[in-house]
């Protein structure tokens, strides 16, 4: 090509393409168009950001402790909870809400963190998933307090503009902040010289322990503060709904959601979680308006199926032939 | 010489059985020392607590004169004291680089070393071993030589006063073991490491070893210059049987 008598070629060199302001614009871009087109999938929208959001600490988690955690939607019921009894009750403000949320879920993940060093393998996966189950029987047990069977209503909403399409706009991006802060956070966790002792960890604990790395502090550290993360989000869906109940958040098919965005984004890869969020939230909704009735039996199906056809998840798609051009090596683990 | 180890009246009990029994011996600084017995006869145990990976259940441990009977084995490596294993344990999903990189930066602690400092010292190492060119290859692809030349790098690289090399010729042929066999030896001159060495094969610790501590069915039976040792009546009779 000439332009002004000079030759320009022009490249398409993945370091154009692998930018990564150009997929946080895609996404930022999205929710203003969706606005303009066509409103009714902006929730799916922020869905898709919170699953995302859930699944980006449950990485850190994950990666930190070097066992998978099957209730992580405890922490959101914690956040939640917190959030809903605090704002009907005591009538504070969505920011001091947050903080209480991030407090509440640092407190209860700090008291669960020693599970990932009592326990491993099986027993912490069971442990783990039991616990949501119980903070649900819970709610019912202590029904005056949480209304197990309604669920806590009236919460004060994050924002209200009088335009619901507005509203919606403005929850969108709110949820896409959290999740593009917990994105980079993570992404400057797992680049830093923290990450390649969780990697270690990741692998074999015990000789990570004989080469110096205080293995127990690593796992406290990687479990709280993903939990006050996911809190967080917890916080966020009581005030966008302006209610919260243990029955939709704490059961195994919510669980199922999450474990489906990791896996199928890519194994606890952080941008395979971005992925995998959209992925499912679209599913959902297009298997609901679809099939219906059918959409609650369908889609674990077809997310099995994927999981079987897909083993390195989407994101695996891409990273899989190339991953041993990067050090360190954990952006890609499991 | 200074003593560096000094395990005084060690024991370790796995239910009935009796691991180690009773067990002294020291080492002093710069000194190679072999740790002979037949299969079973505790060495690896007598390792795996002098390292913190199991707990003791009666003696002491002490270290440069600490008592680390009950520290941690993170603790431990930051004291100077590192090991290889047997069946040689990477970190499989991590690159060979990455891998001697964790040892670099959490080994001794050393103020201000960031993850840049760490891999061009872990370069060093994995050069020293004859891996710099396999450094973005992941652990697990490595051949069972590369892989034990990975665990020596990984444990020179905590910067280790005292290190513990376990059985590091089985598997290999006679031409890798030699290799090997050089390379601890250039280890403990360039390094200045000192080195407990259980092998199997007495050549090796003939050639290597100032000093044989021999174990049999957690005890020790024999203690001296690899010569006595090889002629004591005990020894021969824990690896050959009563005539």
């Amino acid at each position: 090509m000439r332009a002004g008598g000079q030759k320009w070629e022009w490249h398409i060199e993945p370091r154009y393409w692998r930018n990564p302001l150009i997929y946080v614009g895609i996404l930022v871009v999205a929710p203003v168009l969706i606005y303009f087109i066509y409103p009714p999938l902006l929730p799916t929208i922020i869905e898709a950001n919170l699953l995302a959001a859930i699944a980006i600490p449950l990485a850190l988690m994950t990666i930190s402790t070097g066992r998978m955690n099957f209730g992580p939607q405890f922490y959101i019921g914690i956040g939640g909870y917190t959030a809903a009894l605090l704002s009907i009750h005591f009538h504070l403000s969505p920011g001091l809400t947050m903080l209480a949320a991030a407090v509440g879920g640092l407190v209860f993940g700090f008291i669960m963190s020693p599970m990932a060093i009592i326990s491993g393998g099986l027993y912490y996966s069971l442990l783990t998933l039991l616990f949501p189950l119980l903070f649900l029987e819970a709610t019912y047990i202590f029904t005056d307090l949480f209304k197990g069977d309604t669920g806590l209503s009236g919460v004060a909403p994050l924002v209200s503009t009088g335009y619901f399409s507005l509203n919606l706009l403005i929850y969108a991006f709110i949820s896409l902040t959290i999740m593009l802060v917990y994105l980079f956070a993570m992404d400057k966790i797992f680049r830093s010289r923290y990450a390649i002792q969780m990697a270690a960890i990741n692998d074999d604990e015990e000789v990570a322990n004989s080469i110096g790395v205080n293995v127990n502090k690593v796992k406290i550290l990687g479990f709280t503060i993903a939990a006050t993360l996911v809190a967080v989000v917890g916080w966020f869906y009581a005030h966008y709904y302006q209610a919260f109940s243990g029955q939709i958040f704490l059961p195994l098919s919510f669980m199922l959601k999450i474990f489906m965005v990791t896996m199928l984004g890519g194994r606890t890869q952080i941008y395979g979680c971005v992925i995998g969020g959209y992925f499912i939230a679209f599913l959902e909704m297009i298997l609901i308006r679809l099939t219906g009735d059918m959409s609650p039996v369908l889609f674990p199906i077809i997310l099995l199926i994927l999981l079987l056809v897909l083993p390195e998840g989407l994101f695996g798609l891409y990273r899989k032939r190339r991953y041993r051009e990067y050090m360190p090596t954990l952006r890609f683990r499991r | 010489m200074a003593e560096i180890l000094k395990v005084s009246n060690v024991s370790k009990h796995f239910g009935g059985l009796t691991a180690v029994n009773d067990v002294s011996f020291s080492i002093n600084e710069g000194e190679t020392v072999g740790l002979m017995g037949p299969n079973g006869a505790g060495k690896t145990t007598l390792i795996n607590m002098i390292c913190g990976s199991y707990p003791v259940d009666s003696g002491k441990i002490e270290f440069l004169g600490k008592d680390i009977t009950k520290l941690p084995p993170w603790k431990r490596c930051k004291l100077g004291i590192c090991r290889t294993y047997q069946i040689p344990r990477p970190f499989p999903e991590l690159t060979t680089l990455a891998s001697v990189c964790v040892s670099a930066l959490y080994g001794k602690d050393r103020p201000n070393r960031g993850l840049e400092d760490a891999m061009t010292e872990a370069t060093h190492y994995l050069e020293f071993v004859g891996l710099f060119s396999k450094r973005n290859v992941l652990a697990r692809d490595l051949t069972l030589f590369e892989m034990r030349g990975l665990e020596l790098a990984r444990a020179l690289a905590t910067e280790p006063k005292l290190i513990f090399v376990d059985e590091v010729m089985a598997g290999l042929n006679p031409v890798e073991a030699e290799k090997a066999v050089r390379l601890i030896e250039h280890a403990k001159d360039q390094f200045g490491v000192t080195v407990l060495w259980i092998e199997h094969v007495m050549a090796v610790l003939m050639r290597a070893a100032q000093r044989v501590i021999v174990l049999h069915y957690g005890e020790k039976i024999a203690e001296g210059p690899p010569q006595e040792v090889a002629n004591n009546p005990m020894v021969i009779e824990s690896y050959l049987g009563r005539g």
